[in-house]
């Protein structure tokens, strides 16, 4: 069967992604066992362990899409972590139903103000990524070194003024993640997927989507085309900070709090692992979208099988780094074959 | 050390690149390769080389069959292949590159430095080489990077040496440094395989040439008693015009005007394109013309001066603006600067116009696979669909679609910097035809060239620069390759 399906896909660059993730789920169902009284009780546990997984990893997701596009531009960021941290505190304070609340203290409450913290939340992500992104093009400024600053800058920063404080977010704006459809907690899926459904878009139909393969793949004869660089190279890196913010928005829906030392933090290494797992090539020009989908669907589907065999919590990085070192060389040898 | 290789044959999938390839070498002699891209020359020698094993076929070496399962092997045989993209570090000395991956040692297992600049010296002395073993590579001009190269072959004690293209990047200055390295290891009986473009130089040093057109070996002989146009002949087929195409059809009206342009790499520089007419920059390496054109197009350094589009002032900030206003600009190298190699010919070929076909920021992928099918079929672009990927095309069908790219964009002004490099010869006039055709639509064309016979064939007139100032103009009676020549080299008309 292997045969047929290589003969069918083999010539697309993500079969290889597709059929390690499709071993996982195998190996993943075998672990999760049969010993249930009735097909339907097993078929629900399956289910339910699936619609956690999904929900789970939709925060890295979301992030790992919008490091697919700086990835392929050739760059990197690892100041997403930061961003992540510092959009959500700024959108709990600005929500805040407590004495500090910002909005409340202005005399906004309900809907408007949900809407002018998520907004503004968006808005500061694309502000921190436009910075790191004039780092990079105005400042000449190697992105793993620009984002390296700014990575350090948002937490620390964030850590400072939120030091003692402890905002209060109010019950209906965790509807966001929590609203259940059909009985179902699976809004972070959907909005996991409505991105993703976006990114491919963008990745395969636009000129701006275009541009950042051109930009990764030769950023002279880019520029000599008429397309502008920097400006590509600014998008790019606004854009991971929107998935940034998109991501602690989502975070701050579903808990309700966050931990301003730990949250976010090894995000951009899990984001970069899914991105890297989808077959983009960390020197740019060559990636998709749908992979790194994939990529994070085959990390989180092995943390879910080390959980189900019982391997022990401080072992299970391990094997996150078998994974990404296992892709990279099965997709060099693909490449020289 | 004598070569034969008999019956040669290799395939490319579908593609028969070599069919039944017989050729020799003997010590002593230079043999010039030649072909077209795309005859066979590189696999041939990347058989010999041991790159690329052969489908059937003997080579024998002295008499005795020999196979080579990499580079490795072949260079224990005697056979060193020196690439076009030369293989050096630039940032060790010379002597650490004569022996880079053959390091002799001490008995301690560190690497013997005194040894190896003994032995660099002495091998560099005895190839009548003045250089410097301590010095570090990225100071030395191409010429000597490429004697260091030679010297390292002679190091693992080569007797045949492949030299593919390995004056593409010289100066005239350097190519007779390198020709008189390439004599002298004829003297010591190494046998060389010159693989070459350039037909003149291959009647200053070679003894014999060998042709290859469509993987099969369609004539050979001693140099002496051909004529380069012979050997153009060979290799495309059937005559090669060397007659001059250029049409004299200046239009009155100005559409590029440059005054007293100054930046880096050139000084005022002032010049005037006109709608329909054919401007020509050369000179040799290092004349600033590059710099200046790129600066025109805001992809280069800062200048002082004004440049004038339509009579308007125009000082674009950036590629883009340029491009916005009816200028286009075909880069040299095209590996470098022209092909995006992770996209498909379709795409190259259409990212000029991406801005001008999308909506709200989608592409319009008919108007662009309508687009591309056009140009493809102007300029007779040979793939077998648009979305074969650019890198698997020739290098001539490559340039075409770097040039499709920016036609496409209907340009006023069109600027190309050396359009036919590594391109072959049948390539070259079809290139040639299509810049003719653009400047009769009433395009204004820049043509840079460091090829003079290119410059006289097809342009108006030309502008001569030296050291980044303009050092005279030719035209008419006074487009003659001495006179170009004696302006590029600073000696005055």
């Amino acid at each position: 069967m292997i045969g047929w399906l290589r003969r069918r896909w083999g010539g697309s660059s993500l079969f290889s992604t597709g059929a390690a993730l499709f071993v996982m789920v195998i190996l993943q169902t075998l672990a999760l066992g049969f010993g249930f009284p009735s097909f339907g009780e097993w078929l629900s546990r399956w289910w339910m362990n699936w619609l956690n997984i999904l929900r789970n990893n939709a925060g890295i997701g979301i992030i790992a899409l919008g490091m697919t596009f700086v990835i392929i531009s050739g760059g990197i960021d690892l100041a997403v972590g930061s961003t992540l941290v510092a959009v959500g505190a700024m959108v709990m304070a600005l929500i805040d139903t407590g004495p500090r609340g910002v909005l409340l203290n202005l005399g906004i409450t309900g809907a408007s103000a949900y809407i002018i913290g998520i907004a503004a939340g968006l808005i500061m992500g694309a502000a921190l990524g436009t910075l790191t992104g004039l780092l990079v093009t105005r400042g000449k400024l190697p992105p793993f070194i620009a984002t390296l600053g700014t990575m350090k800058i948002c937490r620390s920063v964030t850590q400072h003024f939120m030091q003692g404080y402890t905002p209060t977010v109010p019950r209906p704006f965790l509807q966001i993640a929590s609203l259940k459809v059909g009985g179902l907690l699976v809004m972070p899926i959907l909005y996991w997927l409505a991105c993703a459904a976006i990114f491919y878009v963008i990745s395969k139909r636009t000129a701006f989507g275009r541009h950042v393969i051109a930009v990764g793949s030769n950023e002279r004869a880019a520029r000599l085309s008429g397309v502008n660089v920097q400006r590509v190279k600014r998008m790019v890196y606004a854009l991971v900070g929107v998935m940034a913010a998109a991501s602690a928005i989502l975070q701050v829906s579903r808990i309700g709090s966050m931990d301003y030392a730990n949250a976010g933090s090894g995000n951009e290494m899990d984001a970069i692992s899914a991105v890297i797992v989808g077959g983009t090539s960390m020197s740019g020009g060559r990636g998709f979208v749908l992979g790194t989908v994939l990529g994070t669907l085959i990390i989180a589907v092995m943390n879910n099988l080390l959980n189900l065999l019982g391997v022990p919590p401080f072992l299970r990085e391990a094997f996150k780094g078998v994974i990404v070192i296992g892709a990279v060389l099965l997709q060099k040898r693909e490449a020289t074959s | 050390m004598d070569l034969t290789m008999r019956g040669v044959t290799k395939s490319f999938g579908a593609n028969n690149a070599l069919r039944g390839v017989d050729f020799r070498l003997s010590g002593g002699e230079i043999c010039a390769l030649l072909g077209e891209n795309g005859a066979g020359k590189s696999t041939l020698m990347n058989i010999l080389g041991g790159v690329v094993p052969r489908d059937s076929g003997d080579v024998l070496i002295d008499g005795k069959p020999v196979s080579f399962a990499g580079p490795k092997y072949s260079l224990a045989a005697g056979i060193a292949f020196i690439h076009q993209e030369l293989n050096l570090i630039n940032d060790l000395t010379v002597y650490e590159n004569l022996f880079l991956g053959r390091e002799p040692r001490t008995r301690s297992g560190a690497i013997d430095i005194p040894r190896m600049r003994s032995e660099g010296r002495r091998m560099l002395e005895g190839m009548g080489v003045d250089l410097d073993v301590n010095a570090m590579t990225r100071g030395l001009d191409a010429s000597y990077k490429q004697i260091v190269e030679i010297a390292r072959a002679m190091m693992a004690a080569a007797s045949i040496i492949i030299m593919d293209e390995p004056t593409s990047s010289l100066t005239d200055p350097e190519i007779e440094r390198v020709f008189a390295m390439m004599r002298a290891l004829r003297g010591q009986g190494v046998g060389i395989v010159f693989i070459s473009h350039k037909l003149r130089e291959v009647a200053r040093i070679a003894d014999r040439y060998a042709v290859l057109r469509d993987g099969e070996m369609v004539a050979e002989g001693n140099v002496a008693d051909v004529t380069a146009s012979d050997l153009a002949r060979f290799m495309v087929g059937r005559d090669v015009r060397a007659d001059a195409l250029s049409q004299r059809l200046r239009s009155p009206r100005s559409v590029l005007r440059a005054e007293r342009l100054t930046g880096n790499g050139f000084r005022d520089v002032s010049f005037d394109v006109h709608a329909g007419e054919i401007l020509g920059f050369t000179g040799l390496l290092g004349d600033g013309r590059s710099e200046l054109f790129l600066s025109i197009f805001g992809a280069g350094g800062p200048y002082t001066g004004s440049v004038y589009l339509d009579g308007k002032p125009f000082h674009p900030r950036g590629a883009t603006r340029a491009a916005d206003n009816g200028l286009a600009y075909l880069p040299r190298n095209r590996k470098e600067n022209g092909i995006i190699p992770d996209m498909d010919a379709l795409e190259n070929g259409s990212i000029v116009v991406w801005p001008k076909i999308s909506r709200f920021g989608f592409i319009d992928r008919r108007r662009q696979g309508d687009m591309f099918a056009g140009q493809v079929r102007a300029l007779r672009i040979k793939l077998a669909k648009p979305t074969d990927m650019i890198t698997s095309l020739s290098g001539g069908n490559q340039q075409k679609v770097v040039l499709a790219k920016w036609l496409s964009s209907n340009p006023r002004v069109l600027i190309l910097d050396n359009p036919t490099q590594g391109v072959d010869v049948g390539a070259k006039e079809e290139i040639y035809d299509i810049i003719l055709g653009l400047a009769r639509q009433g395009v204004a064309i820049a043509l840079l060239s460091s090829e003079a016979q290119e410059i006289i064939r097809v342009c108006d007139r030309a502008l001569v620069m030296y050291h980044g100032a303009v050092a005279g103009e030719a035209w008419g009676e006074t487009m003659r390759e001495r006179a170009i020549m004696r302006l590029a080299t600073g000696a005055g008309v």
